[in-house]
């Protein structure tokens, strides 16, 4: 038992370094998101978005104000190319974009920093068909939204940031579209 | 002779604890993926009729591209070299003649390039506490089938629980890199069956687990909207031949082949089910082991391979996996 107890403490005073994981050994479920509003530009769901410009994979410019003209919002979901990123992104084309006509989504690239890279990961993964923008080597848009992999961003027709999480199942993007302004 | 196979017999009987627990090394390491992060731990088998045992292993993953949701096999984008290394130090302790209790807990690195972006991470992945009950009491190993009570397995009745110590997207971490456990408890009934008729064996395994529900509150150090979330129960078996040799000095070098199934349920958001979610995958090992006559020190070696052809897997990364290990048991 001695033996036990020691490895128990050793444990203990393992995990306790690492405070980061007792988000999972005890998991909250309080709000605790923050209020934000337009008057700030950022990239919580509430502030004005912050203008970005991209290359999509056919070499023409993407600038996020000028996508936004004439559109209800756009949609824009961050890919590394993965079994999570495939299985969001074949949910997303779907189940949820034929259902909005006048929103425009977008894959984003952040891993592969190349134009010609991102690319053949568009068609190698069967999505030649789909608008795919790359995110330069800098991460420059995957850092102004603090974006991870399968994260989906909402901007709607006011530059406003409507959403700002993963993906999930799609019903919280569904739900976001059909309150849209 | 006989008591020379005899011998032969109780050095396989104590291999085949630790190979039937070697075999659930594929089953704990799902999902350890360098995009998804989680890396896992087998549940320890400490030998019959040994009192402790102190392990470490040390394991290399490497990734081939993934399987889609249809099972099409698709590969990671071009210029990148995704790779996971973990040590994975356990103890298992016997609490009486038939039951035993373990603790093993990883520590992952995550090494990923890709042609524009390159993560070194690391961190503890999910640790897992195990218990057994042996259906035995004496060697099951046998040397020649005279009745039908020879053909008796030896069998291990057990349950682990994951503790998700491990770096999860729900916890406040800024990307995916970062992630070095699934951010669950887990509670799994194993089984294990051995059966030796010298020099061959056949050893069964099947686990079946199931996650507990949690709140979410956070991904990825954002905070969302709360909401609860259960991933799918999960099965998993697997089947090995083996083949053992007494070298000189009575040292025994044990060769397993081992093939092996899992299959996770798709999980629930609020309740409703997660489409985009749940896997599953086949795997194929060989693995060595070597141990002194003595037993008191079993040093090990496997290579797990996910065959990368369509309908093998669904929604699953496919890797090969070389894992070294030394067991330092205690009479």
């Amino acid at each position: 038992m001695l033996y036990l107890r020691s490895l128990l403490l050793i444990s203990v005073m393992f995990i306790s370094a690492c405070a980061d994981v007792f988000d999972d050994i005890n998991p909250s479920g309080t709000d605790k998101r923050g209020d934000f509003d337009s008057s700030t530009i950022g990239s919580h769901p509430g502030e004005t978005a912050a203008d970005f410009s991209v290359f999509d994979t056919l070499n023409n410019t993407f600038l996020m104000s000028a996508e936004l003209v004439g559109a209800d919002a756009i949609v824009v979901y961050f890919t590394m190319w993965c079994p999570v990123c495939d299985s969001h992104m074949t949910h997303m084309r779907t189940n949820i974009i034929p259902d909005y006509p006048n929103v425009k989504f977008y894959f984003i690239d952040y891993v592969s920093g190349l134009v010609s890279v991102a690319r053949a990961s568009q068609l190698d993964n069967g999505y030649g068909t789909s608008d795919v923008l790359v995110d330069d080597s800098n991460h420059t848009v995957t850092d102004l939204y603090n974006a991870t992999m399968g994260t989906t961003i909402v901007i709607d027709s006011n530059t406003i940031v409507q959403m700002n999480e993963d993906y999930k199942d799609g019903s919280k993007l569904k739900e976001v579209l059909d309150a849209l302004p | 002779m006989k008591s020379f196979n005899r011998l032969s017999c109780i050095n396989r009987q104590v291999f085949s604890g630790l190979l039937l627990g070697g075999s659930l090394i594929f089953n704990q390491s799902t999902l350890a993926a360098s995009c998804c992060g989680g890396g896992g731990a087998a549940t320890l088998v400490l030998p019959k009729f040994f009192d402790s045992m102190y392990d470490v292993s040390v394991g290399y993953e490497q990734y081939h591209g993934f399987w889609n949701q249809d099972g099409e096999h698709l590969n990671d984008p071009p210029g990148s070299d995704l790779n996971q290394f973990r040590i994975t130090p356990g103890y298992a302790k016997r609490i009486n003649d038939n039951w035993q209790a373990s603790i093993v807990m990883p520590y992952v690195w995550n090494d990923n390039q890709y042609a524009g972006l390159s993560s070194n991470t690391n961190g503890l992945g999910d640790a897992t506490l195990g218990f057994w009950y042996e259906n035995f009491d004496d060697i099951k190993c046998v040397y020649a089938v005279n009745s039908i009570e020879d053909l008796t397995p030896a069998a291990y009745f057990g349950a682990s629980l994951t503790v998700p110590t491990g770096v999860s997207p729900y916890d406040d971490v800024e990307n995916s890199f970062d992630i070095t456990g699934r951010g669950f408890y887990r509670l799994d009934a194993n089984m294990l069956m051995d059966k030796t008729v010298f020099p061959w064996g056949l050893t069964l395994s099947f686990s079946y687990g199931v996650y507990l529900e949690r709140d979410v509150n956070q991904e990825y150090g954002k905070y969302v909207e709360p909401y609860r979330r259960k991933l799918g129960n999960r099965a998993s078996g697997s089947l090995g031949f083996s083949y053992s040799k007494t070298l000189e000095e009575l040292d025994t070098l044990t060769y397993t082949i081992t093939y092996a199934a899992l299959k996770e349920d798709a999980s629930t958001i609020n309740g409703a089910t997660d489409t985009t979610s749940g896997f599953d995958t086949q795997s194929v090992s060989i693995a060595v082991a070597y141990s002194t006559m003595a037993k008191d020190w079993i040093v090990r070696a496997a290579f797990n391979h996910l065959p990368t052809n369509d309908g093998l897997g669904s929604n699953f990364p496919a890797t090969d996996t070389i894992t070294i290990g030394v067991s330092y048991v205690i009479p």
